[in-house]
């Protein structure tokens, strides 16, 4: 009973602290740039912004919709509003998130989960923050390190080398899972060399594929049970 | 004093650095609800100190990429706007691409040299409002959702379909952007030509190696404390060989 009035009255906290510093980030991140036009001394072009959200906006927000849909369920609540506050899901978040949950050794959809990458988003988001702050600070000298010709290739393979080591960790979970979707997103890749600037948007049948085919082994599993 | 060293003047850190410092302390708070939670149901804090040290471990590297996205748009922005949108709800790969459709829409190219007060403000309130969808369905929709998903179904403990579930679609996550390296490289230069870039597919390889052979050790020695660092460690080793491979090709 005890645990169950905790596990209540944290959720209940979680909602009305995660809906008002949701709000009061809107609130910020769009007031911003009018506070930032009263002192530069011109206000943003309402008609452009418009025109440019109709162009490159609308895209963005299917993909916040799906986001939304597929991620929320993965983070639970306080993990959800605090991610999408902070960003960076997909390079960033979400491997983090599940990683925890991995070595916490918690399962989606239980109260420890949610904590587990409740605390793992918070931890992730303190370090990005830290370390853009850092080297915000040492710009001038970090600059020509990190631009670097010679370390360009590392940089720009963060996320290969992010979804390699995951890959390794998943596959390996359930191997007959991963074996069609990857065959299936790797010959659409291959006919239509196109989509590669959409892989963000082909997650949902990749994982669509994914979670049916679990399905159908959890269904037979518990036939057999 | 022109428009970008305006736009990385004190009084645009104080704007920017006040929203970040805000968001910061939202962090704290969160991590320290989760934390004092957990303990109160019964979870051991070893596994919470865990849960934080490989947290830490891991988002170091891809943070040093993300602060390659601030250098990338300080050039147009200044420094301080791309710092706000990079640690506060932007996303590395999406902040460039909208920055530079907006900078169409308001008729320059993203640049220092061409940037006005007006284009900049326009160009801000454009990436805000492009990127902020998933926050606004969380404000609203957030309670709804988690709550139908965490009602109890008949016969089902939490951790039944739904874990396996959670798993699939990571496992659907990671074939998209695996399948997407590969297809880069066979069809990458047209269909089949296998000349297109191969890099982001072999610092896949290098990375999953390295995981496996970390994996094993820390299993055979018990070693917990190197699972903790073995994901950051992988993703540092598949970055080397990313350089080396490119110093050979």
């Amino acid at each position: 009973m005890e645990r169950n009035e905790t596990i209540a009255k944290y959720e209940r906290g979680t909602h009305f602290l995660g809906r008002l510093v949701s709000l009061l980030t809107l609130a910020m991140l769009v007031g911003a740039p009018f506070l930032i036009g009263t002192w530069l001394g011109a206000m943003p072009d309402l008609g452009a912004v418009g025109r440019g959200f109709l162009a490159v906006g609308l895209v963005w927000t299917v993909s916040s919709v799906v986001e939304f849909l597929v991620y929320t369920p993965m983070l639970g609540s306080g993990g959800s509003y605090l991610a999408f506050i902070t960003g960076n899901l997909i390079n960033m978040k979400i491997p983090c998130a599940v990683n925890a949950r991995d070595l916490a050794g918690v399962k989606a959809g239980t109260k420890e989960n949610e904590i587990v990458s409740t605390l793992s988003i918070a931890v992730s988001s303190l370090v990005t923050i830290v370390i853009l702050a850092v080297g915000v600070l040492l710009l001038q000298p970090l600059q020509p390190l990190l631009q670097s010709p010679a370390l360009q290739p590392a940089f720009d393979n963060v996320v290969p080398a992010l979804f390699g080591a995951m890959a390794y960790k998943y596959y390996r979970k359930d191997l007959k899972l991963a074996v069609w979707p990857l065959l299936m997103m790797s010959v659409l890749f291959i006919l239509v060399p196109t989509l590669q600037s959409q892989t963000s948007i082909l997650i949902i049948p990749a994982g669509a594929l994914a979670i049916l085919l679990a399905w159908l082994k959890y269904r037979k599993d518990r036939t057999k049970a | 004093m022109s428009v970008i060293n305006q736009l990385s003047s004190p009084a645009m850190y104080l704007i920017c650095g006040g929203i970040v410092a805000f968001v910061a302390v939202v962090c704290v708070i969160f991590a320290v609800r989760a934390w004092k939670a957990g303990k109160a149901i019964g979870m051991d804090p070893a596994v919470l100190k865990r849960v934080v040290t490989s947290s830490a471990s891991f988002s170091v590297l891809p943070a040093i990429g993300i602060l390659l996205g601030v250098i990338a748009l300080s050039g147009a922005l200044g420094i301080p706007w791309p710092w706000l949108r990079l640690s506060v709800i932007g996303a590395l790969h999406y902040e460039t691409q909208v920055a530079q459709g907006a900078a169409e829409q308001v008729g320059i190219h993203l640049s220092g040299s061409e940037m006005t007060a007006s284009a900049f403000v326009t160009i801000a309130l454009l990436m805000s409002l492009c990127i902020m969808w998933g926050m606004v369905l969380n404000l609203f929709l957030n309670k709804k959702y988690t709550n139908r998903l965490s009602r109890p179904k008949a016969g089902t403990e939490g951790g039944g379909f739904g874990d396996l579930a959670m798993t699939a679609m990571f496992i659907g996550l990671v074939s998209a952007y695996l399948g997407s390296y590969l297809g880069q490289w066979i069809s990458g230069n047209g269909r089949f030509s296998f000349s297109g870039d191969a890099l982001p597919l072999l610092t896949a390889i290098a990375a999953a190696a390295m995981m496996a052979l970390l994996t094993g050790i820390a299993r055979k020695g018990k070693l917990h404390w190197l699972e903790d660092f073995s994901l950051a460690l992988s993703m540092l080793f598949g970055m080397a060989c990313a350089v080396l491979i490119r110093l050979w090709m």
